[in-house]
């Protein structure tokens, strides 16, 4: 049983589709990489996910739970999170105050969440992604490669089951992203389902077990990283079609 | 930075350059995106920027129409140097751009965008004849929101407007994007008719095959460098390299 | 049957001036992005200067409209646009409102300023065509200029969508709001087009001001034209400040049931002429709270882009120490009306504080803070006063009671907010404020519910005594205004203490990103419910405390340009600090009072300039306003240059021993009566800001010999923290849909500082 599936998840914004019968499914302990061509949807079904866009059609089961109807916050409750494309940092705390903010909004989900000491998981977190040396910074003057790294602990401490990353490595260096890649692998190895949107094919090529291509709107092929890099139609898709096809 | 020198550095590139960045640097706030870039697109030729998302090819042609100043280096248009003007100063004199997504207003009827066209100094009579005899479609629908129409008609109707004002420059952003095979192909006829009148053409493509047909030189944008200038017949084989990684 | 056709007709013609004040707003939003709250005081002032010309100066009446209409209005909105409106472009909504309603304040004290409120004579509009001029069909008589109102508004209506339709200049306005670079890209050019919309837009104002002022027939008054126009916002809000239409509908209804009230409610219903003019209040309250709700964005509306610095827990100690300290020596050397002032300021500081907590802390907006005080001050009044004559006091539980119905009433308010941000919480907030003006401050009649008899607002003013609690008495005006000092500093170190807590960090996550609050599993209501009661419970104490202060308070004293007028200069001062609400309590009340006595001092001191001094006079009652407005050349507020001052002073300790030196002897030269309280005040003021001036200017001179070296771009933000410039052009490179910036980096002043 999958951890979160979309059912034909449709989403129209006036005249255009920006989004026409999108299955996918995301395994927990696993990462699955959600790709395409710049406009092809992948930050819009991350929000219809995340339940910030409503869709026109489809559904969306998360932990067995059709979650369609449900507004965002409840939908992170059931341990949904994800990072923002366009940064979402609470730009007037510092680096360690985003993290903590986190774990205090956890705190009070509800009574009955079992509370957890902030404190102490802020510093693990902090330290699990390696934010160890601008923690006292103010998140506006951090490197954006970092603050990208920040939105990822603030996530994580809400302890998720399904994580959803938008763009995580755009404006990391390139020893920054191997990291990173190294610690999406752990995160998934403790039994974290990850999926990600990124554009750099290098990271998503060597840590993603599964990916979905977006095209237009449109799911044009899933599989293996491998399987999806030798796929005519996702070359065609990224490269444009060849002539002939018309 | 010499002229000569400067088409040393990137191979020669014919003909008398309408369009020539010098050196340009630009960056949104603190974050430099274009390092340094030099280009010249001589007259009457289409010249194709190619390259991943985020590589700097839409910053690049911000920068020659005038949406964003350089920080440093030099824009040159037919020889004059153009650092500073507006956006609109530069429409009025010969630079027609169709900008990224669809270059049209939505809650304006097809005939009222095409009455915007007409800023640039022309007769509204010749553009819609102009428009209409080119793309019968858009005559059907001149009473109809420009938001309405489907992708395809919507991108007709930007092209439109490049047909019409008799621009001596013209730059196309990501004109392919999320539409269909079909549509693109006519809409790059489009672009090959006008690139024969001896309009100089600039125009950034993710999807790479589709332009190279028309282009005489293509230039591979890269992490806000120039990688590679050549014929599309010299870049063909790097292309797949430099978008899903190797 | 004839009443109803003529009230009809009179509803379609108020209905109709509705609509082209309404009009005038929907034009200069869609193509400014800014919406204009001043646009009753541009009627306002054109009412007055065409009575002028009319009848003051006895101009015929085509040639007055066409000086007010066809030239004075445009250019007044032209020139607007130009130096004020333009340099919005790019800031946060807070400073987009605080500045037209600097506009609105600051053509309202123009405005009384030149047709001074209490001459003899009161100003009286006629009719068009003499108030004799009568249409009459079959058996009904219509006055003329009701007809020429209606035929006007229709034909605006008409004109407009000719514009906006035919003319391509208007066709391009409406696709400035599509897509303003785009239009640039075709050669269009979005800044003239704003300007050209703003003189249209001042136009439409000027004319709905001419053709209402005959309507309601009563003498002019600056605040009453001011508000009247104010229920045009309902309409515009009808038709989303975006449809034509919709907007003449939401016009008409509004003309049409405001006077049906007049016609068919009973006349033994005292309360149907307050009903009928909070109507357009309770509609657009109504409108607001049905609106769609807005989908959760990334970027706030309000996000106010600086990063205050929050004082730690201990410096707030100090901080409070030291400001209880300056009261008391300020208290020693000065006279008693001296001390009533500053009293009277502290209140006001109070009363701001609650807006630092709402908007500064949680990115709320909140325009009616007075209104809150008023509901506090009837509750005390009712409920809270022990003993009579002399002898009565305010009781603690009275004081406790006011502050948990206003918390209440808070609770309220936070309806809309919990769906709305930005510029429609901001019009929400301010129907409430007029709603109380109107409906519940002129409640002077005896009511009777559930066999209880009562009078909310006995006649007209209330007295509110000093409070007694427990044993203390504070009477007496000294101990009242340590009460005051001690409550705001009390408030003060404890918003500074909510800051640093969970809860705390909670709204300042909520304020910068709603969309990854939510994404982290907030639920705002109970968040949102819960500051606007806390706030709302602030500004009832700090009501009243004020009420105490004053004695017997009037509707007057929670009028909601008063309120309007808090809420800008707390902005000015710093919104996200404590020292911000002092700074407003301190500049709005007692310096606004100290510059207008000195220059009357001055005035009968030196009787050959008297006339130039009194035209300082007049000028300081602009003044507020104008520091307002300027918020908009500098969004940092018109202190920062000062602030940095202090800044450099808390740097240098040479500089901070200076000052402090200086302060010292002028202090013990009053003390001891050597110089007058006049000089110490201006002396303090050479002192607080030229001496950091010119040591700044000197410091800074030794520290360029050190290391000029320019931060390369790759390092900003590493290297030196990221300025607004920076931020804002970044926004604006990618196009993000709120822009978002600052106020200030540099006001933080500490209010030991600003309270001198």
């Amino acid at each position: 049983m999958p951890l979160l599936e979309t059912i034909g998840v449709k989403v129209r914004f006036g005249g255009n589709i920006a989004l026409d019968d999108v299955s996918i499914s995301v395994e927990a302990g696993s990462v699955t990489g959600l790709i395409g061509p710049n406009g092809a949807g992948k930050t819009t079904l991350f929000n219809t996910i995340t339940g910030l866009q409503p869709l026109t059609g489809g559904q969306i089961i998360f932990n067995d739970k059709d979650v369609t109807k449900e507004p965002p916050h409840k939908r992170t409750r059931m341990g949904l999170a994800r990072t923002f494309q366009r940064l979402e940092l609470f730009t007037t705390l510092s680096v360690r105050d985003n993290v903590r903010v986190a774990g205090e909004i956890r705190n009070r989900w509800s009574l009955r969440t079992p509370k957890m000491d902030v404190n102490a998981e802020t510093d693990r977190i902090i330290s699990l992604v390696g934010l160890n040396d601008v923690v006292d910074r103010e998140v506006g003057e951090i490197p954006t490669g970092k603050a990208r790294v920040v939105e990822l602990a603030r996530a994580l401490m809400i302890q998720p089951t399904l994580v959803l990353l938008d763009e995580p490595a755009s404006g990391q260096t390139e020893e920054e992203t191997e990291q990173f890649g190294k610690l999406l692998r752990d995160l998934a190895g403790e039994g974290l389902g990850i999926c990600l949107v990124e554009h750099d094919m290098a990271l998503v090529m060597q840590v993603c077990e599964t990916i979905h291509v977006l095209d237009f709107g449109r799911m044009i092929a899933s599989g293996s990283a491998e399987s999806v890099r030798n796929n005519p139609t996702v070359i065609d898709a990224y490269l444009g079609a060849p002539e002939s096809v018309g | 930075m010499s002229e000569a020198h400067y088409h040393e550095d990137h191979g020669a590139v014919a003909g008398a350059p309408l369009i020539e960045l010098v050196d340009v640097r630009a960056a949104y706030g603190t974050i430099e995106v274009l390092h340094g870039i030099n280009l010249s697109v001589p007259q009457g030729s289409v010249v194709a920027l190619l390259g991943p998302n985020g590589a700097g090819k839409s910053t690049i042609l911000k920068v020659v129409s005038g949406l964003l100043q350089p920080t440093s280096g030099e824009v040159r248009l037919a020889g004059r140097v153009v650092n500073g003007a507006s956006a609109d100063e530069l429409a009025r004199i010969g630079l027609c751009t169709i900008p990224e997504g669809r270059g049209v207003f939505p809650n304006l009827t097809v005939r009222e965008n095409l009455w915007m066209a007409t800023m640039s100094g022309v007769s509204l009579a010749d553009v819609e004849e102009i428009a209409y005899a080119r793309f019968p479609r858009l005559g059907e629908r001149r009473k109809q929101l420009a938001g309405t129409l489907s992708g395809g008609e919507q991108q007709m109707l930007s092209m439109a407007r490049a047909l019409s004002v008799n621009p001596s420059v013209l730059l196309l952003d990501e004109l392919s994007m999320g539409l269909a095979p079909l549509v693109v192909a006519n809409l790059y006829e489009v672009v090959a008719q006008v690139s024969q009148e001896g309009v100089s053409i600039l125009v950034s493509e993710q999807f790479a095959r589709t332009v190279l047909g028309i282009a005489q030189y293509a230039a591979i944008v890269l992490h806000g460098n120039i990688s590679r200038v050549g014929t599309p017949a010299e870049l063909e084989d790097e292309l797949s390299a430099a978008y899903l990684g190797s | 049957m004839q009443t109803f056709l003529q009230y009809t007709i009179l509803g379609l013609a108020l209905g109709g001036a509705y609509f082209i004040a309404a009009s005038g707003l929907v034009v200069t939003y869609t193509t400014s992005g800014i919406f204009n709250f001043a646009q009753g005081a541009i009627a306002m002032l054109a009412v007055f200067t065409y009575w002028q010309f009319r009848w003051g100066w006895g101009w015929p009446a085509p040639l007055a409209l066409l000086m007010v209409l066809g030239i004075l209005a445009p250019l007044l909105g032209a020139v607007l646009y130009q130096v004020v409106m333009k340099n919005l472009r790019g800031t946060s909504e807070v400073t987009k409102i605080i500045v037209s309603i600097g506009v609105m304040l600051g053509l309202q004290a123009l405005a009384t300023w030149v047709w001074s409120p209490t001459s003899s004579t009161p100003r009286q509009f006629q009719k068009f065509l003499g108030p004799k001029a009568f249409a009459h069909f079959g058996s009904l008589t219509v006055p003329w200029h009701i007809i020429i109102s209606f035929i006007i508004a229709i034909a605006i209506a008409f004109g407009i969508r000719f514009l906006f339709v035919r003319t391509r200049s208007g066709v391009a306005m409406r696709a400035v709001v599509d897509d303003p670079e785009l239009l640039q890209l075709n050669g269009g050019r979005p800044e003239r087009l704003a300007m050209i919309s703003w003189a249209g837009g001042s136009f439409l104002a000027a004319l709905a001001g001419i053709l209402i002022q005959p309507m309601i027939g009563s003498a002019m008054s600056a605040g009453a034209l001011t508000l009247l126009v104010i229920d045009a916002f309902a309409a515009a809000m009808f038709g989303r400040l975006r449809s034509l239409p919709r907007t003449f509908m939401g016009a008409l209804i509004i003309g049409l049931t405001t006077t049906y009230v007049v016609a068919y409610f009973p006349s033994k219903w005292t309360w149907s002429s307050s009903f009928r003019n909070s109507l357009p209040m309770i509609f657009l309250f109504i409108i607001l709270l049905v609106l769609p709700q807005d989908r959760l964005r990334g970027a706030t509306v309000l996000r106010l882009r600086e990063r205050f610095r929050m004082p730690s827990i201990r410096t707030a100690w100090i901080a409070g120490l030291t400001m209880m300290i300056v009261v008391f020596c300020l208290k020693v050397i000065m006279a008693k009306t001296g001390v009533n002032t500053l009293t009277l300021a502290l209140t006001f500081a109070i009363i701001a504080l609650s807006l630092v907590l709402l908007t500064g802390f949680a990115g709320e907006i909140n325009l009616a803070a007075l209104s809150f005080g008023a509901i506090a001050v009837m509750v005390v009044y009712h409920f809270g006063v022990s003993g009579t004559g002399t002898a009565a006091r305010t009781t603690l539980w009275g004081i406790l009671l006011a502050a948990v119905v206003t918390a209440l009433v808070g609770a309220l308010i936070a309806l809309p907010a919990l769906r709305l941000r930005g510029l429609y919480l901001a019009l929400a907030t301010m129907a409430f404020g007029v709603f109380v003006s109107r409906m519940v401050l002129t409640e002077r009649t005896e009511r009777e519910i559930f066999g209880l008899k009562f009078t909310l607002f006995t006649a007209g003013q209330l007295a509110i005594p000093r409070p007694k609690i427990g044993p203390i008495d504070f009477n007496g005006q000294d101990a009242f205004l340590f009460l005051c000092a001690g409550l705001f500093v009390a408030i003060g170190i404890g918003m500074v203490y909510l800051r640093h807590s969970g809860y705390g960090r909670r709204l300042t996550a909520m304020k910068d990103s709603p969309a990854a609050s939510a994404t982290l599993g907030m639920s705002v209501v109970r968040l949102k419910l819960s500051i606007f009661m806390m706030s709302a419970a602030i500004a009832g104490i700090g009501g009243v405390m004020m009420a105490a202060q004053i004695g017997t308070v009037n509707a007057d004293r929670f009028d909601i340009f008063l309120s309007l007028a808090l809420m800008m200069i707390t902005v000015v001062g710093g919104i996200g600090y404590v020292s911000g609400a002092l700074f407003a309590g301190i500049f709005l009340i007692a310096f606004i009072e100290a510059l207008n006595l000195l220059l009357k001092k001055f005035a009968l001191d030196y009787s050959t300039l008297e006339a130039i001094f009194m035209f300082f006079v007049s000028a300081v009652t602009v003044l507020p306003a104008t520091i307002g407005i300027t918020m908009g050349k500098n969004p940092s507020g018109a202190v920062s240059d000062i602030a940095e001052g202090m800044n450099l002073v808390k740097q240098s300790k040479p500089l901070m021993i200076t000052v402090l030196g200086l302060e010292a002897a002028i202090w013990a030269l009053t003390a001891t009566e050597v110089i007058t309280n006049w000089n110490f005040v201006i002396l303090t003021l050479a002192n607080l800001i030229l001496v950091p001036l010119v040591g700044g200017k000197f410091l800074m001179a030794r520290a360029m010999r050190g290391v000029p070296k320019p931060v390369p771009p790759e390092l900003i933000g590493i290297d030196r923290p990221f300025t607004d410039e920076d931020l804002a052009a970044m926004d604006h490179a990618l196009n993000l849909e709120s822009i978002v910036i600052p106020s200030s980096t540099t006001v933080r002043e500490e209010p030991a500082n600003a309270s001198a």
